[in-house]
C-alpha cells in the first residue's frame, strides 16, 4: 500500500519526509494547522520551533481562540465535568454546544446529581428565539431563556441584570421559572463553549457565575469547541507558555491570536508553505495562491495539489493516543481500535524534523 | 566511564566527608576511587565545593493548576531571545522546557511537583516528562475526594482505606500523598466560605482533623516513605498560626510534614492585627520531631499563587494582581490560581521576615526544608537570592533596612545572628530531602549512590556562586558547565509503586461507573502514553 507521495507520485516516506524538510526549511513563512493528539502536537511545536512556523488548529481555530482568551483576558469560574453530573441541580446551557457535546447533554438530563440535597436537575437553554437545545432524552425539553432576537451576549446581560433585581428593555422569558430554579439550586452550572459564543457573551455568563458566587455556589463547564483542538492548547501551553496561534518567527514563542490566525495568514497571502496534520480522513483541498501544502492525513491517494503527502494513522484508531476528553476534563489514554501500520503523526513529523537542517533559517 | 572531580571542597555530611578531596565517577553512580586509576576524564574543581544535587521537595512545576496559570498570563512570561542552538524551547518562559534548564544551573538534579489531582495524573506526567534534565517525583492529592469522605463517614475498616490510598498512588505514579485544607474543597461545593481543623464537611460529618489523620495512618501503615504532606486549614488569615499549632499538636507520634509554614506564621497581635508568630511556631516545631516542615519563602515581586486549597483561593481573589483568576471546583480539589504582587508594604515584609525567622529559628536542619512553594511565595528562581540571605547576616541587614520599621518592628529576625552554614545548606537541600523521600540512592556522595553531583565555584557573591553551578552532574552526565547547559537528556518521574488490591480495583470500577457513568478504564493509562524510553523510576516502599 502506497503511503507517501511528492506530488502524485508515490515515494518512500523517508524520501517524501526529506523533501517535506527541504519545503520547510526553504519557507519564508510556514504556517501550521493541527488536528492531532497530544503527542503529535508536541513534535508539531518542536518543528515549528525549529523552522520558524506559527500553527493553528485546523477547522476551530476561531472558537477556540475565543475560549483561551476568556483565560488570558479575565479569567473564569469552572467546575469538571464529573462534578457536574453528580452536583448540578440546575444546568443551563448556553447558547449552541458542538456536538460532540451532545451525549453528554443527554446523560445530564436523564441522571440525577447524587452529591445534591436535591435529588432533580432542572435544564435551562439560553438562546435566541427558536434556539433548539440537545435532544435531551427521557422525553425532557430545556425551558428557553432568551430575549427574542438579541444575541447571546445581550440575552446574559439581561439575565445578569435581572438576577440583580434590575428591569431590563426586553425581559428575559421564563425568567421567573429561572430564578426560582436559582433560589433552590445548591449548586447550578452553565455549560459553555466557543463555538457558537461570541467573546462576549462568555465573560458576561462570567459575570453572572461571579454575581451568583456572592451568596451562594454556581459554576461553568467549560465543553470545548473541539477536543483535540483544546489538548493542542494545553500541550502547546506547557511547551511554550502559550496557547495557539503560537509563532516562532522571530525563534522565541509569541502569542497572538490576530497574527497568527492561520487561516487568517492563508487568506491574506502571508503564509508561503502550509503544513497540514489531521488524524482523521482529508478532504482534498482547491488550491487557491502559490503557497506550497504538505499533508499529513489518513489518506490512500495524494491529496490535489499537495507538493508532499504522508499517509498517517487516526490517533486511538491505528494507534494508542493520548487525546483530550471532555467527558472527563482532562487528557486521556485510548487504546488502539484497529491497529495498523499507518505511523503516527508524531512518528513522521518527526522524521520530517531529522531532516530539517541544524541551521534551518527563522524567518517570516 | 571513569571520571574525576579532582581537588573540590567536598561537603558530604552524611558520610562525614569535608575537606578537600577527590570524588570519583563511573558511569551514572559515584564509586571508590580506583586503585591506580586513570580518568576517561577529569573536572578540576580547585576552588570549588562539591555537593550532592539539590532535592527539591516542593515546587509547582507542572499539571492542570499550574498549566492554567500559564494560560492565564501569556504577558507574564514572554520569551525575548532567540534559542541557544542546542536546547529546544528552553528559552521559551515558564514552559517545562525552561524549568528543567534553569533548575539544573543552581544545580537541583531531582523535583518533586506535590499537587497532583488524580484525574489529571496523565497531564501532570506528560508536563514532568518534557521537564528535561532533572529527575521528577508527585504527591498524589486526597482527603476532598467523595470516595474516600464516604468511607470515612461510614467507618470503613483502615485495610479498606490503605487499600484505596495505595491504589490512587500506584495508578497515579505518585511518591507520596498530600492532603490540601482537608475537607474544605468539598465543604466550598456546599457554599461553606471559611474552614478550620475540627469543622466537619456538610453531608459526610467528618471533621477535617478525622481526614488528616486518617490518610496520616494509612500512609505510615502502607509503607509510604514520605509522611503524609499536609497543606493546613487557614493557609494566610492572621491567627493561622493557632491552626498550625493545633495541626503539629495532631501529629501524635506519627510523621506528618507541613507545607509552606510560613504561611500559617501569623499571629494577630499590633495595630493591624497581623503580626508573627514565627518564633511559637519554630519552637513547636523544635519540640516535635516527627514534623518536618518546609518554608514557602516569600520574597518581593510579581508572581501568582496556584493552589489546590480551591476555598482559599476563592477568598483571594479581590487582591489578585493582575486583575483576573480562576477557581476551579474540580472532582476532588479543584484549584485557584490567583496573580499576586508581594510589595515592600507592610503584608509583604511581615511575610517575607516570617519566613527567614522559621529557618532561622528551626535548629534541625533535618527537619526544615528549603521552598517558596514555587510560585506562590517566589518562583524557584529566587533560590539564590534566598540562600544568601540565610547564610548572610549582613545580607538580611541589607534588605531589613529598605523595609517599613512598623513591620520590622513585629518580628525577631533583626536580632537573629544565625548564618547557615553549607554543610547546614547540603543538610537541608540535599541530605534531609532524599531521606524525607525515600531517595536512598542520592542525596550525598557515598559510594554506589547515583552520581546526581553540584560543584559551585566559591565566590564572594553566594547568589552568583549557588545561582550558577560550574559543574552539574545528572545520572553521571555533565549536564551543566559554568552555568549553562551542555548537555540535554531526560530525567525520570520517580514513584511508588504498591500493587492494588483486586477487590478494591472492582470496587473504585463499579464505584466510576455508577457515579460518573464511565468504566475506570477512562482515568488509567499505560506507562506507553508517556512516550519517553523510561518515564518512571521505581521507589520501594518500607518494609
Ligand atoms: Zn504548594
Amino acid at each position: 500500500m502506497a503511503v507517501a507521495w511528492i506530488g502524485n507520485r508515490e515515494t518512500l516516506v523517508e524520501r517524501a519526509a526529506a523533501h517535506a524538510a527541504a519545503l520547510l526549511g526553504s519557507s519564508r513563512c510556514p504556517v501550521f494547522s493541527l488536528d492531532t493528539d497530544i503527542h503529535g502536537t508536541r513534535a508539531a511545536i518542536a518543528l515549528a520551533e525549529r523552522v520558524g512556523a506559527a500553527y493553528d488548529h485546523a477547522a476551530d481555530g476561531a472558537a477556540l481562540s475565543r475560549e483561551t482568551a476568556l483565560f488570558t483576558d479575565k479569567g473564569a469560574m469552572t467546575v469538571a465535568p464529573g462534578e457536574t453530573r453528580r452536583r448540578a441541580d440546575v444546568v443551563v446551557i448556553v447558547g449552541e454546544l458542538p456536538q460532540i457535546h451532545h451525549e453528554f447533554v443527554g446523560e445530564l438530563a436523564e441522571t440525577v446529581p447524587d452529591l445534591s440535597a436535591k435529588n432533580q436537575r432542572e435544564i435551562f437553554l439560553v438562546g435566541s428565539k427558536g434556539a433548539s437545545a440537545p435532544p435531551l432524552n427521557n422525553g425532557r425539553t430545556a425551558t428557553l431563556l432568551s430575549c427574542g432576537e438579541a444575541s447571546l451576549g445581550a440575552t446574559l446581560a439581561a439575565m445578569r441584570a435581572q438576577c440583580r433585581g434590575r428591569r431590563t428593555s426586553q425581559p428575559v422569558s421564563n425568567f421567573d421559572d429561572f430564578a426560582k430554579a436559582l433560589e433552590a439550586a445548591h449548586f447550578p452550572v452553565f455549560l459553555f463553549s466557543g463555538g457558537a459564543t461570541e467573546g462576549l457573551a462568555l465573560e458576561m455568563l462570567q459575570g453572572l457565575i461571579a454575581d451568583l458566587n456572592r451568596k451562594s455556589r454556581a459554576s461553568g463547564l467549560h465543553l470545548p469547541a473541539n477536543e483535540n483542538g483544546w489538548g493542542s492548547a494545553l500541550a502547546s501551553t506547557w511547551m511554550t507558555g502559550f496557547p495557539l496561534r503560537t509563532g516562532f518567527a522571530r525563534g522565541f514563542p509569541e502569542f497572538d491570536p490576530w497574527r497568527y490566525d492561520v487561516a487568517r495568514m492563508i487568506a491574506a497571502g502571508e503564509a508561503d508553505l502550509h503544513l497540514r496534520i489531521s488524524s482523521s480522513i482529508v478532504q482534498p483541498q482547491k488550491k487557491k495562491n502559490r503557497m506550497a501544502l504538505i499533508v499529513l492525513a489518513k489518506t490512500q491517494e495524494p491529496i490535489a495539489g499537495a507538493a508532499v503527502t504522508i499517509a498517517i494513522g487516526e490517533a486511538g484508531v491505528d494507534h494508542e493516543a493520548v487525546v483530550y476528553s471532555s467527558r472527563t476534563g482532562s487528557l486521556r489514554s485510548v487504546d488502539v481500535r484497529a491497529a495498523s501500520e499507518l505511523p503516527s503523526a508524531a512518528t513522521v513529523i518527526r522524521l520530517v524534523a531529522s531532516h530539517v537542517s541544524a541551521e534551518a533559517a527563522l524567518s517570516c | 566511564m571513569l571520571t574525576k572531580i579532582s581537588g573540590g571542597d567536598i561537603i558530604d555530611p552524611v558520610n562525614g566527608r569535608l575537606g578537600k578531596g577527590d570524588l570519583w565517577i563511573r558511569d551514572d553512580k559515584i564509586v571508590a576511587a580506583p586503585a591506580g586509576g586513570a580518568a576517561d576524564r577529569t573536572i578540576d574543581a580547585a576552588g570549588c565545593i562539591v555537593m550532592a544535587g539539590a532535592i527539591d521537595i516542593h515546587s509547582h512545576i507542572g499539571g492542570g493548576n499550574v498549566n492554567t496559570a500559564r494560560l492565564l498570563l501569556p504577558e507574564q512570561h514572554a520569551a525575548h531571545q532567540a534559542r541557544p542552538a542546542t536546547t529546544p524551547l528552553s528559552n521559551a518562559g515558564w514552559s517545562t522546557f525552561q524549568t528543567g534548564c534553569l533548575y539544573a544551573k543552581m544545580g537541583f538534579t531531582t523535583v518533586v511537583e506535590p499537587a497532583m489531582s488524580p484525574g489529571a495524573a496523565l497531564h501532570t506526567h506528560l508536563e514532568l516528562a518534557d521537564i528535561p534534565i532533572i529527575d521528577k517525583a508527585t504527591l498524589a492529592i486526597l482527603g476532598n475526594d467523595d470516595f474516600l469522605l464516604s468511607m470515612i463517614r461510614d467507618d470503613a475498616p483502615s485495610k479498606m482505606i490503605e487499600d484505596y490510598v495505595a491504589w490512587t498512588v500506584a495508578s497515579t505514579r505518585a511518591l507520596g500523598v498530600k492532603v490540601i485544607n482537608a475537607g474544605a474543597a468539598a465543604a466550598f461545593k456546599e457554599n461553606v466560605r471559611t474552614f478550620s481543623l475540627d469543622e466537619v464537611v456538610p453531608s459526610y460529618g467528618v471533621s477535617s482533623r478525622k481526614i488528616v489523620k486518617t490518610l496520616q495512618a494509612a500512609v505510615d501503615s502502607l509503607g509510604v516513605p514520605h509522611p503524609l504532606h499536609v497543606h493546613c486549614n487557614n493557609l494566610g488569615s492572621p491567627g493561622s498560626a493557632d491552626t498550625a499549632a493545633a495541626t503539629i499538636a495532631a501529629a501524635e507520634g506519627l510523621p506528618l510534614h507541613l507545607a509552606h509554614l510560613q504561611f500559617y506564621g501569623y499571629g494577630t497581635e499590633g495595630k493591624r492585627r497581623f503580626s508573627s508568630a514565627a518564633a511559637r511556631l519554630a519552637e513547636l516545631v523544635n519540640a516535635t520531631p516527627e514534623v518536618t516542615i518546609d518554608i514557602g519563602q516569600v520574597m518581593f515581586g510579581q508572581t501568582v499563587t496556584v493552589s489546590s486549597d480551591v476555598m482559599r483561593q476563592f477568598s483571594a481573589r479581590g487582591s489578585a494582581h493582575p486583575k483576573k483568576s480562576v477557581i476551579h471546583d474540580g472532582d476532588g480539589n479543584g484549584g485557584g490560581i490567583v496573580p499576586y504582587s508581594y510589595g515592600k508594604d507592610f503584608y509583604g515584609t511581615m511575610q517575607w521576615a516570617i519566613g527567614l525567622e522559621l529557618f532561622l529559628l528551626i535548629d534541625d536542619p533535618w527537619r526544615v526544608f528549603f521552598t517558596t512553594d514555587h510560585p506562590n511565595g517566589a518562583p524557584f528562581t529566587v533560590y539564590p537570592a534566598l540562600f544568601e540571605l540565610l547564610m548572610s547576616r549582613e545580607a538580611r541587614a541589607e534588605t531589613i533596612a529598605e523595609l517599613p520599621k512598623s513591620a520590622m518592628a513585629l518580628s525577631t529576625l533583626a536580632s537573629i545572628d544565625r548564618e547557615y552554614t553549607f554543610e547546614e545548606i547540603a543538610i537541608m537541600t540535599r541530605a534531609a530531602p532524599a531521606k524525607l523521600l525515600g531517595l536512598t540512592d542520592r542525596g550525598h556522595l557515598g559510594v554506589g549512590v547515583t552520581a546526581d553531583i553540584a560543584v559551585y565555584r566559591r565566590d564572594e557573591n553566594i547568589a552568583k556562586m549557588l545561582g550558577q553551578a560550574a559543574y552539574v552532574f545528572k545520572d553521571g552526565d555533565l549536564v551543566v558547565q559554568d552555568g549553562e547547559i551542555t548537555h540535554y537528556r531526560w530525567g525520570k518521574a520517580l514513584r511508588l509503586n504498591p500493587s492494588p488490591d483486586k477487590a478494591m480495583v472492582r470496587r473504585l470500577d463499579d464505584y466510576h461507573q455508577q457515579r460518573y457513568g464511565l468504566s475506570l478504564d477512562w482515568f488509567n493509562f499505560p506507562d506507553s502514553a508517556i512516550a519517553r524510553e523510561q518515564p518512571f523510576g521505581e521507589v520501594a516502599c518500607r518494609m
